[in-house]
C-alpha cells in the first residue's frame, strides 16, 4: 500500500510527460475497446434478432410433428390431438403455451394471381401464447377462434395478389383423402412479420381447415414457448418420453441457422476482441517502450537512489495500468453512449432480404448487458497490462551504472 | 536497523557533532580491487589493485586524470557495479554477498549519491525529489515532510520547494541533489565532479555546503573530481593514476 502511493502519483505525472503521446494512445485504446463493444453489442442484437425471429414468429422453442413430416410437411404426416401422457407433458409449468397448427402446402388465388403458399390452421387463443404474429395485424383483425371463417395474409403476399381486405379468395389444397379441397375465404386482417413469412403463410381457423381438408381433429404440428432457455432440453426430453412415436425437436434443430448465429456469436466478439486487441497492443507496447528508452538514465538513477527492481517493475506497470485503464474507460463510455443512443433499434430494412438470409430481421436493438462490458474491458484492460509487462520488464532490468551511462 | 546506525541517527537527531563518537573501524575498506572492462576482444583495466580504507566523517577527494578509473572506484564503492576481482567492505557488509535487491537496500539507507549532472527526477519538486528517499525508506508523511524541508533549509533553498527541476537552476538543481544524498542520514555520500556542471560561484558555495554538512553531520564524503577548489577544501586527498592508488593524503582539517 505505501510504495502504491509512493508510485501511483509518480506514474500518473510520468504518463503526462508527453500528453501528446499520452492522448494518442487513449484515442487507439479507447476506439479499439469502444469498437469491442459496439460490435459485440450489434452480433448481440443480430443474434436475439434472429433468435426472436425463429421463437416468436412462428417456430417458438421447440415443434412437435409426426414422423417424416419435416421432410415430407403433406396431409398425409398428422398425429391425434395430445391426450394422456402427451397432453400431462404439455402442462409442465417450463412450458408458457403450446398452439395446435394444421400445416399443408396450398394454392392461394384472388381475382389477378395464383400463389404457392403453406396454409395454417390455428386456434388463436393457443396462437398468442406462442406467437407474435397475432398481434402483428397492420390492417383488419387477427381470427376470432378456430371456427373464425376468414383468412389471415401477410402484407406482401396480399401486393402480390394484387388484392385487400375484405376481398374474396379461393384457397386449394389436397385434402386427406387425395382429393382437391376448395374452399373461398373472405380476408380478414393482414399481418406484418419479415417478409419470408409474409409471402409464404396464411392462417384460418384450425377446425375451418380441419373442417376443409377432412382431417379431423388431427394435427400437424405443436409449436411451444419455453421461456426458461436452460429448461427446453429437460422439457423436451419429457415430451419424447411422453410420445416416442412423434418427432419432437427444440428450435436450434428446427433452424440451425439460428442457432449457429447464436452459439458462434460468442466466438466472433473474442475473434473481434484479439484482432483489436493486437492493434491495441502495438500502440501500448510502441507507447511504453519509447517511455522506457527515454528514461533509462532515470531508471538508473532511481535504482542508484535505492529503488529496487521490483519497485521500478511496479512503476512502469502502473503507468500502462492507468493507461490502459483511461483508455478502456474512455472506450467504455463511449460505447454505452453510442448503444443508448439506439435503444429505438436500427432499421436495417434496406438490407432486409441480406439480413433474413444471415436470420436477422430489419430491425436490430444493440444492447449489452452490464456484466459483459465489464467482463470485456477487464480482459482488454489485463492484456494491455500484459503486453506492457515487456518494457516493465526491460526498465527494471537495467543496471543501475549501465542506465546513468545513457544519455537521454 | 542496525544498533550502530540507530546510535548514530540519535545522536545527529540530537544535534551532537558526531567526530568524538566516531568508531575507529573504517566505514569503506576496498582491498585488491580490480576492474577489468571488456570491449569485444580488447580489455580494458580500469582499476589495477586498489587497497583504500575512509574513516567515518572523511571528507575526501579522488582526483586523477581521465581515465584513471575515478567513476569506477566510486561506482564499486556505491556498489553501482562489482569489481573483477577484490572485495569492497561498506559498514562491515562485503557488497560481492549481496544481490541486486540487497544493494538497492543498502545504497538507500547507507550511501548518498551526488552526480554531476545533477540527476533529479524531473517529473517531481524539489521538495519531492528529497522526499523520493525517504518514501523508499519508509519514513512516515510527517517526518518525511519535516526531513527534507530541514533538509532543503540545509542547502538554502527555502522557498523553493515547490519549483520542478526544470524551474531551477543548475546550481539550485545541484543543492537540491545534495539535500537528497543526505535526508537519509547515509555513512556516505559518494560525488561523482559534482562541481563540473557549476559556475564559479555556485561551486564554492556547493563545496562550502558540502565541507560544512561533512563537519555539522560527520558524514563521510568522497568525491571524484578535477576540481581544484575542491581538492584544496578536502581533509584527505587520493590520487589515482592508471587504476592505482599514487598517493594518499591528510591533511589537517582547516
Amino acid at each position: 500500500m505505501e510504495s502504491l502511493k509512493l508510485l501511483a502519483p509518480l506514474a500518473w505525472r510520468n504518463i503526462w510527460r508527453t500528453p501528446r503521446r499520452t492522448v494518442i494512445t487513449l484515442i487507439v485504446v479507447s476506439v479499439g475497446m469502444s469498437s469491442i463493444l459496439l460490435f459485440a453489442a450489434f452480433l448481440e442484437a443480430w443474434a436475439a434478432s434472429s433468435r426472436d425471429r425463429t421463437l416468436t414468429l412462428l417456430t417458438g422453442s421447440a415443434q412437435i410433428h409426426a414422423e417424416g413430416f419435416l421432410d415430407d410437411p403433406t396431409v398425409k404426416r398428422m398425429f391425434d390431438e395430445p391426450s394422456g401422457a402427451l397432453a400431462d407433458a404439455l402442462q409442465d409449468s417450463g412450458i408458457s403455451g403450446w398452439a395446435p397448427r394444421l400445416i399443408v402446402p396450398a394454392i392461394l388465388q384472388s381475382e389477378y394471381r395464383t400463389m404457392p403458399i403453406t396454409l395454417v390452421g390455428v386456434s388463436p387463443a393457443h396462437e398468442r401464447a406462442v406467437s407474435v404474429l397475432p398481434g402483428n395485424v397492420v390492417d383488419g383483425n387477427y381470427l376470432q377462434d378456430p371456427a373464425d371463417p376468414g383468412i389471415v395474409i401477410g402484407r406482401k403476399l396480399l401486393d402480390h395478389l394484387k388484392t385487400r381486405r375484405g376481398k374474396r379468395v379461393i384457397l386449394l389444397a389436397q385434402a386427406a383423402d387425395g382429393s382437391l379441397a376448395e374452399r373461398s375465404f373472405t380476408i380478414s386482417g393482414a399481418f406484418a412479420g419479415d417478409s419470408a413469412i409474409e409471402e409464404q403463410f396464411v392462417f384460418v381457423g384450425l377446425q375451418v381447415a380441419q373442417g376443409m381438408l377432412g382431417t379431423g381433429e388431427r394435427l400437424s404440428e405443436i409449436a411451444l414457448r419455453v421461456e426458461d432457455p436452460e429448461a427446453l432440453g429437460p422439457i423436451v426430453e419429457r415430451l419424447r418420453h411422453a410420445a416416442p412415436g412423434l418427432d419432437i425437436r427444440p428450435w436450434k434443430e428446427l433452424s440451425p441457422l439460428a442457432a449457429a448465429v447464436d452459439e458462434t456469436m460468442g466466438l466472433m466478439i473474442y475473434i473481434w476482441l484479439w484482432v483489436m486487441f493486437v492493434l491495441i497492443a502495438f500502440g501500448i507496447v510502441n507507447t511504453q517502450l519509447m517511455a522506457v528508452f527515454e528514461r533509462v538514465r532515470e531508471f538508473g538513477l532511481m535504482q542508484a537512489l535505492g529503488m529496487k527492481p521490483r519497485a521500478i517493475l511496479g512503476l512502469v506497470t502502473l503507468e500502462s495500468g492507468i493507461l490502459v485503464g483511461l483508455g478502456v474507460l474512455i472506450g467504455m463510455a463511449a460505447a454505452v453512449v453510442a448503444i443508448n443512443s439506439v435503444t429505438d433499434g436500427i432499421d436495417i430494412s434496406f438490407f432486409a432480404e441480406g439480413a433474413a438470409m444471415v436470420g436477422a430481421g430489419t430491425m436490430l436493438f444493440p444492447e449489452i448487458d452490464p456484466a459483459r462490458i465489464v467482463q470485456l474491458s477487464f480482459v482488454v484492460w489485463a492484456l494491455g497490462v500484459g503486453v506492457a509487462l515487456w518494457p516493465a520488464r526491460k526498465a527494471a532490468k537495467s543496471s543501475p551504472m549501465e542506465a546513468m551511462k545513457h544519455v537521454s | 536497523m542496525c544498533p550502530e546506525r540507530a546510535g548514530t541517527r540519535n545522536r545527529i537527531a540530537r544535534g551532537q557533532p558526531e567526530g568524538a563518537l566516531r568508531e575507529r573501524s573504517p566505514l569503506v575498506s576496498c582491498r585488491g580491487l580490480i576492474k577489468t572492462y571488456v570491449q569485444g576482444a580488447i580489455e580494458v583495466p580500469a582499476l589495477r589493485g586498489v587497497d583504500l580504507d575512509l574513516a567515518r566523517g572523511d571528507f575526501a577527494t579522488l582526483a586523477g586524470p581521465s581515465g584513471s578509473g575515478k567513476t569506477t572506484l566510486l561506482n564499486m564503492i556505491g556498489g553501482l557495479d562489482r569489481p573483477s576481482a577484490g572485495d569492497v567492505v561498506l559498514d562491515g557488509r562485503n557488497l560481492a554477498t549481496l544481490g541486486k535487491a540487497e544493494l538497492a537496500e543498502l545504497r538507500l539507507h547507507r550511501i548518498g549519491f551526488v552526480f554531476q549532472s545533477y540527476n533529479l527526477i524531473p517529473v517531481l519538486s524539489a521538495l519531492e525529489n528529497v522526499e523520493f528517499i525517504l518514501r523508499l525508506q519508509g519514513i512516515a508523511p510527517r517526518e518525511r515532510r519535516q526531513r527534507a524541508l530541514e533538509a532543503l533549509a540545509d542547502v538554502g533553498l527555502e522557498g523553493l520547494e515547490g519549483r520542478r527541476p526544470a524551474h531551477l537552476s543548475g546550481g539550485q538543481q545541484q543543492r537540491v541533489a545534495v539535500a537528497r544524498a543526505l535526508v537519509g542520514r547515509p555513512a556516505i555520500v559518494l560525488a561523482d565532479e559534482p562541481t563540473a556542471n557549476l559556475d564559479t560561484r555556485n561551486a564554492e558555495e556547493l563545496i562550502e555546503l558540502m565541507a560544512a554538512l561533512n563537519a555539522r553531520l560527520g558524514t563521510t564524503f568522497l568525491m571524484g573530481t578535477h576540481d581544484a577548489r575542491v581538492i584544496a577544501r578536502a581533509q584527505r586527498h587520493i590520487e589515482l593514476t592508471d587504476g592505482r592508488i599514487s598517493s594518499d593524503e591528510t591533511r589537517p582539517a582547516g
